[in-house]
C-alpha cells in the first residue's frame, strides 16, 4: 500500500512540538525553580479550589 | 512495503502490518517527552502522562467517538454508539461520585456554573462537533492518528477557545446560577440513582429509535471479543470492542482523579496554547479579566508540562499515534485532502467547537463525561444543549460538502 504521509514532515512536524514545549519550559517559573532560583512561585499543583468550574471561573453569585 | 513490517505472531493468523516507523517514532517521542516530565516535575506528571497515552490507544481502537455516536443516531437510527457512551457514564458514575466523597482531601469534581453561558456554550459546541468532525478528545486522537483535516480543526479549535476566554467573563454576567452538585440533593447513592434512571431513560429512547427503524436493536456495545483477531493483536491492533473501550476510558478517569486530584479534562490545554502562542507575538494576555483568574493565570504563566490537561494531550495524542501505527493506519484518514467547503467546515466547526467548550465549562469529556462522573447537573444541561446543536450541525453538514 502506497505510503500516505512524508516521513520527513513527521519528523519536522514532531521535532517543531517537542522545541516550543522545551522553549515555554525553559522560560518557566519550574525550570527556573528546579535551576536552583529562588524566590518563584511555581505551579506545579494548579488548582484553585475556590473556582465554580474546572476552567478556574468564579461563581455568579460572587459577581457583581 | 518499505514502511510496513509483517508480524506472523501466530500461524493461525494472518499477517499483521505495523508502520514501524510511526511507531518508532510516537515511541520516541513519548520517551522523550515522558523524561523530560519526569526530570522536570514529578512522579504523578509522568503517571497522568502515562493514563493520557492509554486513553489516547483506547481511544483511537476503541473508534470512541461521541460526534459519530450521535450522529449514527440521528441518520441511520443506530444507536450503539449512543449507548456506549450511556454505559460508559453510567459506570464513572458509579466509581466516581463515591471517590469524589469519600472524605479524601484534594478531590474537586467537574461541577460548574448552570446559565446563560452553559446553555449557549454548549449549543454552539453540538453544531461545531459535527461541522469540525470531532468533539475535544475525537479531535485530539484523530491528529494524533495522522487526520489533516482535523488539524485545521483542532488549530480554529485552539483560536475558538481563546476568544470564548476573553468573552467568557460577559457571559458569566448573564442569568445563570451557582454549580448544582446533585449529592447536595439526594446524597451519594441518590445521586447515583437519579443519573442511572437518566441515563435509562435515554437509552430507553435511543433503543425505540433503533427498533422503530430497523425492527431489531444491535447490541454491539456488549461485544467482548474482537471479530477477526486473537485477544492480543486486537488490543495492540484494535479494533476493539466497545466493552474494552468503555473499562479502560472508566478506569482512565478515575485513575486522573485519583491522581491528578480533578476528572480528565482536554479543552483547557487549547485556551494555554493558544494565549501563550499570543503571548509570543506580544499580546498581554492578563488585559483580559479570564486570564487574571488565579488558575488561568498560574497555567499561562508556568510550563505547559505542568498543567495536567497539556501533559495528558500530549500524552494521548501519542498513544493515538502508536495506535494508529500498530493499526497501519497512520494518516488513513487524509488520503483525500479537504477542499473548499470542506475545509471552511472545519474551520467554522472549529471556531465553534473552541468558543463552545469555554462557554459551556468544557468539551464531551471535560463537561460532559467527567461531570456526569461527578454527579453536577450542568452535564446534563450541557448534554441537551449539545445534543440539540449537533442536529443543526448534522442538517448543515450536506452544504459543507460532509457525507452524513
Amino acid at each position: 500500500m502506497e505510503r500516505a504521509y512524508s516521513r520527513t514532515r513527521i519528523v519536522v512536524v514532531l521535532s517543531i512540538i517537542l522545541v516550543l514545549i522545551l522553549v515555554d519550559h525553559l522560560n518557566s517559573p519550574t525550570f527556573a525553580f528546579n535551576s536552583g532560583q529562588g524566590n518563584v512561585e511555581t505551579a506545579l499543583s494548579q488548582r484553585d479550589e475556590t473556582a465554580c468550574a474546572p476552567c478556574g471561573a468564579p461563581c455568579p453569585s460572587t459577581r457583581n | 512495503m518499505s514502511d510496513s513490517a509483517v508480524l506472523q505472531p501466530g500461524l493461525q493468523q494472518p499477517g499483521w502490518q505495523v508502520d514501524r516507523f510511526i511507531v518508532s517514532m510516537a515511541l520516541v517521542g513519548l520517551a522523550l517527552l515522558g523524561g523530560l516530565i519526569w526530570l522536570e516535575t514529578a512522579p504523578f506528571m509522568v503517571a497522568l502522562f502515562i493514563v493520557g497515552t492509554v486513553l489516547g490507544m483506547a481511544l483511537y481502537h476503541g473508534a470512541f467517538g461521541f460526534t459519530a455516536g450521535w450522529r449514527n443516531l440521528v441518520t441511520k437510527k443506530s444507536g450503539a454508539g449512543m449507548r456506549a457512551q450511556l454505559l460508559l457514564f453510567g459506570l464513572s458514575s458509579l466509581i466516581m461520585v463515591p471517590m469524589l466523597h469519600s472524605g479524601q482531601a484534594g478531590l474537586v469534581g467537574a461541577v460548574a456554573p448552570v446559565g446563560t453561558s452553559l446553555v449557549v456554550g454548549s449549543f454552539i459546541f453540538g453544531i461545531g462537533m459535527q461541522l469540525g468532525g470531532g468533539c475535544g478528545s475525537g479531535t485530539l486522537f484523530t491528529v494524533g492518528a495522522g487526520n489533516i483535516r482535523m488539524v485545521v480543526t483542532l488549530v480554529f479549535f485552539i483560536a475558538g477557545a481563546v476568544l470564548g476566554s476573553i468573552h467568557l467573563p460577559w457571559w458569566l454576567d448573564q442569568p445563570g446560577f451557582d454549580p448544582v452538585p446533585l449529592v447536595s440533593s439526594f446524597g451519594v447513592s441518590g445521586a447515583i440513582v437519579v443519573q442511572f434512571v437518566g441515563l435509562g431513560l435515554i437509552a430507553w429512547w435511543v433503543n425505540r429509535i433503533e427498533r422503530k427503524a430497523h425492527g431489531t436493536i444491535e447490541r454491539d456495545e456488549l461485544l467482548w471479543k474482537g471479530q477477526s483477531h486473537g485477544v492480543l493483536r486486537t488490543l495492540l491492533s484494535g479494533r476493539w470492542p466497545f466493552t474494552w473501550a468503555i473499562l479502560i476510558l472508566a478506569a482512565g478517569n478515575a485513575l486522573t482523579l485519583a491522581i491528578g486530584g480533578a476528572p480528565w479534562s482536554i479543552t483547557f490545554a487549547f485556551n494555554v496554547w493558544g494565549a501563550k502562542a499570543l503571548e509570543v507575538v506580544g499580546v498581554n494576555m492578563s488585559q483580559f479579566e479570564f486570564w487574571t483568574w488565579d488558575y488561568p493565570a498560574m497555567a499561562l504563566k508556568d510550563s505547559v508540562l505542568t498543567n495536567i490537561p497539556s501533559v495528558m494531550n500530549f500524552g494521548l495524542l501519542l498513544g493515538a499515534m502508536l495506535a494508529a501505527g500498530l493499526a497501519n493506519r497512520f494518516n488513513e484518514a487524509s488520503r483525500n485532502r479537504p477542499e473548499g467547503r470542506q475545509f471552511l467546515a472545519a474551520v467554522v466547526g472549529g471556531l465553534l467547537l473552541g468558543y463552545g467548550a469555554r462557554l459551556g465549562f468544557g468539551c464531551n469529556i471535560g463537561a460532559l463525561f467527567s461531570g456526569i462522573a461527578s454527579a453536577s447537573l450542568h452535564a446534563w444541561v450541557w448534554f441537551a444543549c449539545a445534543f440539540s446543536g449537533s442536529l443543526i450541525g448534522i442538517r448543515l453538514r450536506p452544504w459543507f460538502r460532509l457525507p452524513n
